[in-house]
Formats: structure tokens, sequence, C-alpha cells
């Protein structure tokens, strides 16, 4: 089952029981959302509380065990889990690197769809998200960024549209058993009110929605919903990581 | 004998100059034995928690680096007083 709608409970609760025994091979999944869900990294701990209390009710908050800002999952999203075995190959060399040949495969993904998406090398000067199409407020808001929230900020190897505007975040948590890699790649636009609200950002929305992309806005890319980038991002996954083979 | 206990130099490997890591939190408090590569605490550098594991049998002596605190490179975010 390397494709499965889960919630966000679900996919750590699998991420944990691969962490939990020695691997000998890389395993992965890709996750549809069945509802919205914030996702606070674990260093934001510290607000799971007030987000849960603002958070609109049957909007579950949790706490990822991977670094980053704040993600609003939900059916607007398509999630990747990678478990890879200590010191595997594409674990490449030291923590940065790490993160190049995740981002690669989104970025080749999303542009054999049709998007003009790359991921961000970070030996190259990173270009400022210029928000293409936003006015006024929203665009001088791009330079300053959204500290707290994964697409408000950029971070190596992420993947960008054209114009610099985010469309896939990555993440990761090392144990002594692997390292577990998290992405999430925004299929259609979220609802940026509904997170910004509930960290108690609301006069964040519209900076996040101009520094972020969603791959229904490329024509080409229009008539994909999450379920076509989940299979093409699996199928991607299993040519990569073909020493494993994909979760049964 | 007192080890210090650092963040591996390899993950901080073409790493911004600058950037430091948060430290996540402790798993162990001072004056608790811990066994050598048992997990004392968790650090977050690039949007990756990564686990730090004690260098040696002993009981951690103390704390540097509270949790919520953050680091540069190369520095001891605790020390631990090596058993025997």
């Amino acid at each position: 089952m390397p494709v499965a709608e889960a919630s966000i409970a679900e996919e750590h609760a699998w991420c944990a029981g691969v962490l939990a025994a020695p691997l000998a091979a890389p395993r992965w999944r890709v996750w549809r959302y069945r509802a919205p869900e914030i996702v606070l990294g674990c260093a934001q701990r510290a607000l799971h509380e007030a987000a849960m209390r603002r958070a609109p009710r049957g909007v579950a908050v949790t706490v990822r065990p991977s670094g980053g800002g704040a993600v609003l999952a939900g059916p607007w999203m398509v999630g990747v889990t990678v478990v890879l075995p200590p010191g595997h190959a594409l674990l490449g060399e030291g923590l940065v690197d790490s993160y190049r040949w995740l981002g690669e495969l989104h970025a080749g993904v999303l542009a054999q769809a049709g998007i003009a998406a790359r991921a961000l090398d970070p030996r190259v000067q990173r270009p400022a998200p210029d928000a293409a199409g936003a006015t006024g407020a929203a665009h001088a808001a791009t330079a300053a960024g959204v500290r707290w929230a994964c697409f408000g900020a950029l971070s190596p190897w992420e993947v960008v549209a054209a114009d610099g505007r985010k469309l896939t975040g990555l993440s990761q948590q090392r144990k002594r058993a692997g390292v577990a890699y998290s992405a999430g790649t925004l299929v259609a636009r979220p609802d940026w009110r509904l997170l910004c609200e509930a960290l108690g950002e609301p006069a964040d929305a519209a900076r996040l929605h101009a520094l972020t992309a969603a791959c229904e806005e490329t024509p080409a890319a229009a008539g994909l919903d999450a379920a076509a980038w989940a299979e093409r991002l699996d199928t991607a996954l299993a040519a990569r990581l073909d020493d494993g083979g994909p979760e049964t | 004998m007192t080890r210090q206990i650092v963040l591996d130099d390899a993950c901080w490997k073409d790493v911004e100059e600058g950037t430091e890591a948060l430290l996540d939190r402790w798993l162990v408090a001072e004056g608790d034995a811990v066994k050598a590569g048992a997990t004392v605490a968790v650090v977050v550098l690039v949007k990756t928690s990564i686990e730090v594991p004690a260098p040696a049998d002993g009981v951690l002596e103390r704390i540097l680096v509270p949790a919520e605190g953050t680091f540069a490179r190369s520095v001891p975010i605790g020390t631990l007083r090596e058993a025997g």
C-alpha cells in the first residue's frame, strides 16, 4: 500500500513503527489527507495548546517529530515519508546534502507534468520569491517570509516554482534506527487563514498566499488531482529506491 | 573523567555560517545515569530533529544548553562524568 489516504496521526504512527525496528532497506509511503489538520514542528511544541484552542472544531493539531514550521495538511496536499537505513547512499555528505535527492525527485515529478519547478541549491544564491501576480502589501511581504510556517520560508533543496514561490516543503528526523524524511507538496491552495488564525497570526495569511504556489495553477497540470500526484510520486520513489521496494 | 556532549560535527557540513541549532529537549536530567549511545537530547538543525547520544557510560553531570536554547557548531551542550 504505497499510497494511503490517512490522518496525520496515522502517518506518524506508520513512521514510528518503521523506526522502531532495525531497517535493512528504504521504506516509503505517499499520503493523501482526508481533512484539514495542523501539524507543528517539534520545536513548536509550546504552541500546541493555544493552537488547539483556536483551531476550528474538528481540525486536529499535531506535533510532528521532525523540525521546521507549521503545516496545514489537507486534501490540497500530498505528503511523502521516506525512511532510509543509517549509512544509506542517498544520505549524502552532511545534513544539507541529505535533502538533495528528495528535493530533486519532487522537482522532477513536477517538471514532468509541465510545472517549471526547481529544488533550491544552497550553493547558488537563493533568489527571493518575487510573488508574480501578487500586488501591493502581499508583494512587499515576500521579502521577510513567515518564519513560523513551513511554507513561509525556504530551506536547502526545497522546491519552488519558477518565480520562487514554494511548492514543496521538506523536513527530517534522525534516529539511531534510520533517517525519516517528510515532504509535503501543495496540489491546490490551502486555507491559509485557518492556519494563521489557529497560530494567532491572522495578519500573515496574505503573506503566506504570496509566498506559495500550487500545482493546479499551472495550466498543463491543472487536471491532476491529489490522487494523480500521489501515484506519480510513488512511481518516482519506487524507481529511485529500487533497493527497497514499495510498502505492502 | 568528564566528557563533553557535542552534536556530531558531520551534521554541520555545508550548513550556512552563523546558523545555530536549537536544543529541543533533554531526555535525561542532571545526575541521571546513561549508557553509551543512549539518546540524551534532541536538537533541531536545518529542519531536522537529531538524537544526540551519550558518548560513554556515565552520569549526566551538567546541562550547558537548556531546552529551547540555541548553540553553535562545536559547542558542548552538556557534560558527562564517565563511569568507572
